[in-house]
């Protein structure tokens, strides 16, 4: 060869070329370690850039004691986030430590890929952190075989209103699902809705919505035994409700295919008078004129008050470089993650009572009604079960939801949508 | 002096070995390219299939359940909507921005000033990420507000609902779907026509053939190979398109717009049904492949 390059030469170039390119791909998946021995924790952007920067900074910040690793922060992006952890634990090369989907801690226990968290836990019941967290929240983590995850933050879901639309309306705020239906009437009058809501494009705060008002009436997807019962006259009490606001048009018919987007232009262009979204709907909207205001719980036909929550944990993965670390890590984080809070850079709520009781979260008054008010009330997805469960990863956010939403909203039979729910969710429910 | 051949004698043809050095050099130059795309396309063709005829989850294979992941698919109605919306989405997409390709091709092939300029405009569609162009048309038409609702209305055409009513829904998709495609087409014809010699149409108008003769005598047959590949192309674009639906609708409202890829992308990764979900794609994947092969058979039958 010209270059100077026998043929044998460029044929042996070749192979060890072939030959690194395919035992890399064979290698197997090393231990969550992020680089220089560091524990690798998976954060999901709970907020907007700023928060990913402070819990970046949260998370360089930890000083491992001695032996023990030090921990490196990666954002994983919503979309598609359950593609990025499956293969990222398939392969072996997933995180120590991460926040992610609300169930997915409890989905992932169930395959065996989860550390569990008893030992920290003890820990927390013996320093006195256990007694900082809001009252049941960290035993919603446990399940047969010890405690999935560690809560961290509350997501809820609540009825908001805006003031100046229900007094443009000459409608009082309401109280109970009667004050409801003549609030929206008032409000359709004047060509506004009094049920915002959106069942489009990844948007599924419809579905939600319409759990919470199952919830509300002493219902829910879910039994005591955390098996699937849709079709229960509560339900079909509160489906026919909405319903009712249906046809009077109090839902927006375009609802159906909003996303959240389309459903926060509707509500800064004044469209939407009330309805169900997440604790964040002021500031998502740049409003902190008080405009825009948190109702208290509803009472609903049969004198119960119910909300949903998520109650997002941070877990720990079985495939760790240490289990120690993982644990050391974890209990740093929870018990300095005040921080965030204290930036403001969380839209969600907090769940440790110290954080609560900062001056910096009692400004958002909003946020306080949610946990003063809301908490007290609220229901996990897993409605009349007391168990979370893997499961639920499944059916929240899936496809028999939505289009059941889709359904109710559009303003199909209550009760047939019911069951064509309960066949369905049976179907992913195993 | 003559020269006498032997009738026997033949030219003598090298030995033939079956590995010559020659050969085993090729052989060893393309065994990387050979083992990468085993690792690339074989291996997880293989698993898939695996994974298809067992019960797993996202991380884990599970149990063997046979063809019984098949067997529940075909007899499911929400597959067979998902293949009908397939079906319209395939052949508006295809057929659709073929016409507009096609009439943008042939407009353009005239010699007029700012020609390049209206070109490169008209490739905007395509090259614009399908994440910013399903944002537009969302804002285009999403509320009752929105400008397209808006003119609606006030052309007397009431408020129509373009992603919320189901047959609207269809419609909108399907346009956006053949908004977004018809540059490709009309980049294909346009290299199509450009082969076409100029002096075939001036002696079929010195016969007296009539511009619409011209069109399907002359025209359509000379780029028909063309016109068959962008169609074979714009098939697979079509049927695996998951963007465009997904951002749009996510395949509502009520299943109205869920084709075969965003069931199966669904099943898989909202339901975690992965069995189901691979089997779909398993079927999509055969169902293309029949689909190419007829049409690869019409392009060796085209006139050249």
């Amino acid at each position: 060869m010209a270059a100077g390059y026998s043929r044998r030469a460029f044929l042996s170039l070749g192979a060890a070329v072939a030959s690194g390119a395919v035992l890399s791909a064979c290698g197997g998946g090393s231990a969550s370690s992020g680089g220089s021995g560091k524990l690798k924790f998976w954060d999901m952007p709970w907020g907007q850039a700023n928060f990913t920067t402070a819990a970046q900074k949260l998370t360089e910040a930890y000083q491992p004691a001695n032996g023990l690793p030090g921990a490196s922060y990666q954002t994983i992006q919503w979309a598609n986030f359950t593609q990025t952890f499956a293969s990222a634990i398939a392969s072996r090369t997933g995180p120590a430590v991460s926040t992610g989907g609300g169930f997915q801690a409890f989905q992932y226990a169930e395959q065996g890929a989860i550390a569990y968290a008893d030992t920290l836990i003890n820990q927390f019941k013996q320093d006195g952190t256990y007694d900082d967290f809001l009252p049941g929240q960290v035993e919603a983590m446990k399940t047969d075989r010890g405690y999935a995850a560690v809560p961290w933050l509350l997501d809820f879901r609540v009825w908001w209103c805006r003031k100046s639309l229900l007094d443009e309306a000459g409608a009082k705020v309401p109280t109970n699902w009667d004050e409801l239906l003549t609030a929206c009437k008032a409000l359709a009058a004047k060509g506004l809705y009094g049920y915002g809501t959106g069942a489009g494009a990844g948007n599924f705060v419809g579905n939600q919505g319409l759990h919470l008002m199952m919830i509300n009436n002493g219902g829910g997807l879910f039994d005591a035994d955390g098996k699937v019962d849709v079709v229960t006259p509560a339900n079909i009490e509160a489906m026919t409700f909405v319903q009712e606001l249906v046809k009077i048009k109090a839902v927006d018919p375009a609802s159906v295919s909003y996303t959240a987007d389309n459903v926060l232009t509707q509500w800064k262009s004044k469209k939407f008078a009330m309805g169900i979204t997440t604790a964040g709907l002021d500031a998502d909207a740049g409003e902190t004129d008080g405009d825009l205001q948190v109702m208290s719980p509803l009472t609903g036909p049969g004198g119960q008050k119910g909300g949903l929550v998520f109650q997002n944990n941070i877990m720990m993965y079985a495939n760790t470089p240490s289990q120690e670390g993982s644990e050391a890590f974890l209990s740093y984080y929870i018990k300095n993650m005040k921080t965030l809070w204290q930036q403001n850079v969380v839209p969600g709520l907090p769940i440790l009572k110290s954080i609560i009781a900062l001056p910096e979260f009692q400004a958002q008054k909003q946020k306080a009604k949610i946990i003063a008010e809301w908490q007290p009330v609220a229901k996990t997805f897993a409605a009349q079960s007391t168990k979370l469960f893997g499961s639920l990863a499944a059916v929240d956010a899936s496809q028999p939801l939505v289009q059941f939403a889709q359904s109710i909203l559009s303003g199909s039979d209550p009760k047939a949508s019911l069951t064509t729910l309960q066949s369905t969710l049976q179907a992913i429910v195993k | 002096m003559t020269l006498t051949i032997p009738a026997t004698t033949t030219l003598a043809e090298p030995k033939r070995r079956p590995f010559s050095r020659a050969k085993l050099t090729l052989l060893i130059l393309v065994a990387p390219s050979v083992v990468l795309l085993i690792l690339i396309n074989a291996y997880p063709l293989v698993y898939a299939a695996w994974q298809s005829v067992h019960d797993g989850s996202l991380i884990s294979t599970g149990d063997l359940v046979g063809l019984s992941n098949y067997t529940d698919t075909l007899t499911d109605p929400a597959f067979w909507r998902a293949v009908e919306f397939t079906a319209i989405f395939t052949v508006v997409g295809v057929f659709g921005s073929w016409a507009v390709g096609m009439g943008l091709a042939l407009l353009l092939r005239t010699r007029t000033p700012g020609r390049g300029v209206f070109k490169v405009l008209l490739l905007l569609p395509w090259v614009v990420p399908i994440v910013v162009s399903s944002t537009a048309w969302n804002w285009l038409v999403a509320t009752p507000q929105s400008p397209l609702p808006s003119l609606a209305h006030a052309l007397g055409f009431g408020t129509p609902l373009f992603l919320a009513d189901p047959t609207l829904a269809k419609i909108t998709v399907c346009v956006f779907k053949v908004w977004v495609s018809f540059p490709f087409m009309m980049m294909m014809t346009s290299a199509a026509l450009s082969s076409v010699d100029d002096s075939v149409y001036e002696a079929s108008s010195m016969d007296g053939a009539t511009r619409w003769q011209q069109f399907t005598r002359i025209t359509l047959p000379m780029i028909s190979r063309s016109t068959y590949i962008s169609w074979i192309l714009m098939t697979i674009f079509c049927v695996n398109d998951f963007p465009t639906i997904f951002l749009l609708t996510g395949g509502g409202p009520i299943d109205a717009t869920t084709s075969l890829v965003v069931l199966s992308y669904r099943t898989v990764f909202q339901n975690f049904q992965v069995g189901p979900g691979v089997a779909i794609a398993f079927l999509m994947t055969v169902t293309l492949v029949i689909v190419s092969v007829l049409l690869y058979r019409q392009i060796r039958r085209a006139h050249v």
